[in-house]
């Protein structure tokens, strides 16, 4: 559904997007993860047609998203709370409705639709510049998909959200993406990527760094699980495989569940044991030698 | 569609802000009240008694009865001047009018038959309805005066038997037309001695005759004068409120231009011209909403000063200039609206540059203090604000008469204004986008 083909975006003396390339098929969850300042936003501002990039093109079903025909089909929740404080939750989405063509009875169903989805039914009428952060936030969702998009563009959309709205999100996206919504969604919370994105592509400073399956790139660049844990008994004439200094014990495996086991066999006991999976922060530490939140 | 839904957004956001709509509407409602009342001055009249200048140039019994008799109504105030002192008071504005009783005046004033003597009325003409009425009072004392003649019948016997005379010496009537005009006049001597001794035997109701009969003539008091001068163009004025209300029309549209200048930085600081950005809209459907929403603002401002001057007795000479007016103005101040949206990128820095050119334009161009009123240098300065071409426009709807040619000039100005401003603003908000 999208192409993206090579697209650089300098500010000045600054690269805020580096021959980026990726494609994002129909229904897909793709997932763009990045610290602060990787070049997120920029894209999505390109892949909406606020941006044009120096360089390189964008196709959403084959047309340049800066076509209003094109834009139709996107819907964007920026990671800014991009609403009007003065006005209630549902002229907001009236309003934003009315933009993308919608007009009598369907806007009506579909502002109480997304008044549903945001689970802001009873603040219907209420000002937005009443509501708390996480209410702001759905609503700010809600306003994307108002038109019902056949894209979804969500920047960040989980910044400053409590864990209720948090978990309330994440199960809209969920059913969104049952129903075959495509979603692009950018975030720096690694397991936001790892829960809700099919494949995920991971950049800093404004370049591409990899990009698969969460599956795939946990293989290719997690590297092995570790195995920590304190020591009970070491049976005589064997020794503990790993790092083992006054009774703390480290260990690096591939299959760490089987590895314990044989160990356990061996007559070996343990107070405690814990198995460190790894994942994208891992990732990414492993790709760019930083962690994600540095 | 879309167009005014963005419109009436930003028309929504603008009531929802209460200091804001004050000062579109309260505000400038208030400075209309403000100067319309420091204006009330000699020149544009009271609301108490008509003083008018009084010059009896018959200096008569009969003229100083008249004027006894007029004095008697509450409504007028009549001060004795000479004909020069009287017409320059007027000219001035000092005295809403002036009488003028001519010499002669007693010879055939209350006399029915006779024609009746001119009674010379000059009245500024900002006071149109006044002078109506003091016709009115004019004539209810002439009445009086015929009633007295029939009061005192024997005034009429001089003038009967001057009336017999002329007619025995006119060689143009015929001996058959002078015999009949001869008896009725003897009649008529008859008749008014016959009253005079029922009258003296102290008979009869006493009542005079009620008649309203008078020769009024009006003289125009103000042909002489300067329209360039601040009296030839107050002169002009209908009421008080004719300047206070363009100048608080002027007031609403700068809170309109300083309002909406920043709601386009609002709406980039708050993040919602992104999401505009990102609806399948033009750059150009954006400005043109912002536009329209600023321009029904404008125009929304005007009416309501309109109405409430009205209310208050401003008299706009020409509805359809008005509108026209209102139009133009409205048009020239989105344009200045868009320029000043693009001053700055913050909120902060777009109000405070905003106001700062508002307050300029307001005090060069006579928001402040009418331009008539200021020293030739800066009436000369004021030319570069358009408020100066806002408020010549209106003005010259409302009472300075314009005509359309006249009007075309401040309208020119003020629609080549609003244009260079559509046009910077779009071109810098584009650039800056890009």
């Amino acid at each position: 559904m999208i192409k993206v083909n090579q697209i650089e975006k300098n500010y000045g003396a600054i690269r805020a997007v580096q021959s980026i390339s990726f494609g994002v098929n129909r229904g897909e969850c793709f997932g763009l993860l990045g610290p602060n300042g990787a070049g997120k936003s920029t894209t999505i501002s390109i892949l909406v047609g606020l941006l044009t990039p120096d360089r390189g093109s964008v196709l959403v079903d084959g047309q340049p998203p800066s076509k209003e025909s094109t834009r139709i089909r996107i819907g964007v929740a920026p990671q800014a709370l991009s609403l009007y404080g003065e006005l209630t939750a549902a002229e907001n989405l009236k309003f934003f409705g009315q933009l993308y063509g919608l007009t009598g009875k369907l806007l009506k169903e579909r502002v109480s639709w997304a008044l549903r989805l945001a689970a802001l039914e009873d603040r219907a009428h209420h000002r937005v510049n009443t509501f708390s952060g996480g209410m702001k936030r759905r609503l700010n969702i809600a306003v994307a998909l108002v038109h019902r998009p056949q894209l979804l563009l969500l920047d960040e959309p989980t910044v400053g959200v409590d864990p209720q709205s948090r978990n309330h999100i994440f199960e809209w996206i969920e059913k969104l993406k049952s129903e075959g919504l495509t979603i692009l969604y950018t975030t720096h919370y690694m397991e936001e990527a790892q829960r809700l994105c099919d494949r995920v592509a991971i950049i800093d400073q404004g370049q591409l760094l990899a990009l698969d399956s969460v599956e795939q790139l946990l293989r290719q660049h997690g590297g092995q699980s570790v195995i920590t844990g304190t020591v009970e008994h070491v049976p005589p004439n064997k020794s503990l495989p790993g790092v083992c200094e006054h009774e703390k014990w480290r260990m690096e495996s591939n299959n760490p569940i089987q590895d314990l086991a044989k160990l356990a066999s061996d007559g070996f006991k343990f107070h405690t044991v814990q198995i460190t999976r790894p994942d994208l922060e891992s990732v990414f530490l492993a790709l760019t030698g930083k962690r994600l939140r540095d | 569609m879309k167009l005014v839904s963005l419109a009436l957004k930003d028309l929504k956001l603008l009531l929802r802000d209460r200091l804001g709509a004050f000062f579109v509407i309260g505000f400038p409602i208030l400075m209309g009240l403000f100067f319309g009342l420091v204006m009330q001055g000699p020149q544009l009249g009271s609301t108490s008694k008509m003083k008018l200048a009084w010059v009896d140039q018959d200096q008569s019994e009969l003229s100083r009865q008249f004027q006894t008799e007029l004095s008697k109504n509450n409504s007028v105030q009549l001060e004795v001047d000479s004909l020069d002192a009287a017409r320059d008071s007027v000219r001035l504005g000092k005295r809403a009018g002036m009488i003028v009783i001519p010499e002669g005046f007693s010879q055939t004033a209350g006399i029915l038959w006779e024609p009746q003597p001119e009674i010379h009325v000059g009245v500024d003409p900002s006071r149109s309805a006044e002078a109506a009425m003091l016709e009115g009072f004019l004539m209810q004392a002439t009445a009086s005066l015929i009633g007295q003649r029939f009061q005192q019948p024997r005034q009429f016997l001089p003038a009967i038997e001057k009336a017999k005379e002329d007619l025995a010496a006119d060689a143009t009537v015929s001996p058959l037309t002078k015999g009949l005009l001869s008896t009725f006049l003897g009649s008529v001597e008859s008749m008014v001695d016959s009253a005079a001794q029922v009258q003296g035997s102290g008979e009869g109701s006493g009542e005079g005759f009620e008649m309203n009969f008078a020769n009024i003539k009006r003289v125009d008091v103000t042909r002489q004068l300067d329209p360039k001068t601040v009296g030839g163009q107050i002169s002009k004025l209908r009421s008080r409120w004719d300047i206070s209300f363009p100048q608080a029309m002027m007031w609403g549209i700068l809170g309109c231009v300083a309002g909406f200048a920043i709601s386009l930085a609002r709406e980039r600081s708050q993040g919602t011209l992104v999401r505009l950005q990102a609806a399948p809209l033009s750059k150009t459907h954006i400005l043109l909403g912002k536009a329209l929403a600023c321009f029904l603002t404008c125009l929304l401002v005007i009416v309501i000063m309109s109405i409430l001057g009205i209310s208050l007795g401003m008299q706009p000479a020409s509805y359809p200039k008005l509108i026209v007016a209102a139009l133009v103005t409205s048009f020239c101040f989105v344009g200045i609206m868009m320029t000043m949206s693009v001053l700055g990128k913050t909120e902060e820095s777009v109000n405070g540059s905003g106001w700062a050119i508002n307050m300029v334009m307001a005090m060069l161009g006579g928001g402040m203090i009418p331009v008539m009123f200021m020293p030739s240098f800066l009436q000369q300065l004021s030319v570069i604000s358009p408020i100066h071409w806002a408020i010549r426009m209106i003005e010259g709807a409302i009472w300075r008469e314009f005509s359309w040619w006249q009007l075309a000039q401040p309208g020119g100005v003020l629609l080549g204004i609003g244009l260079v401003g559509l046009t910077i603003g779009s071109i810098i908000l584009h650039r800056r986008q890009n």
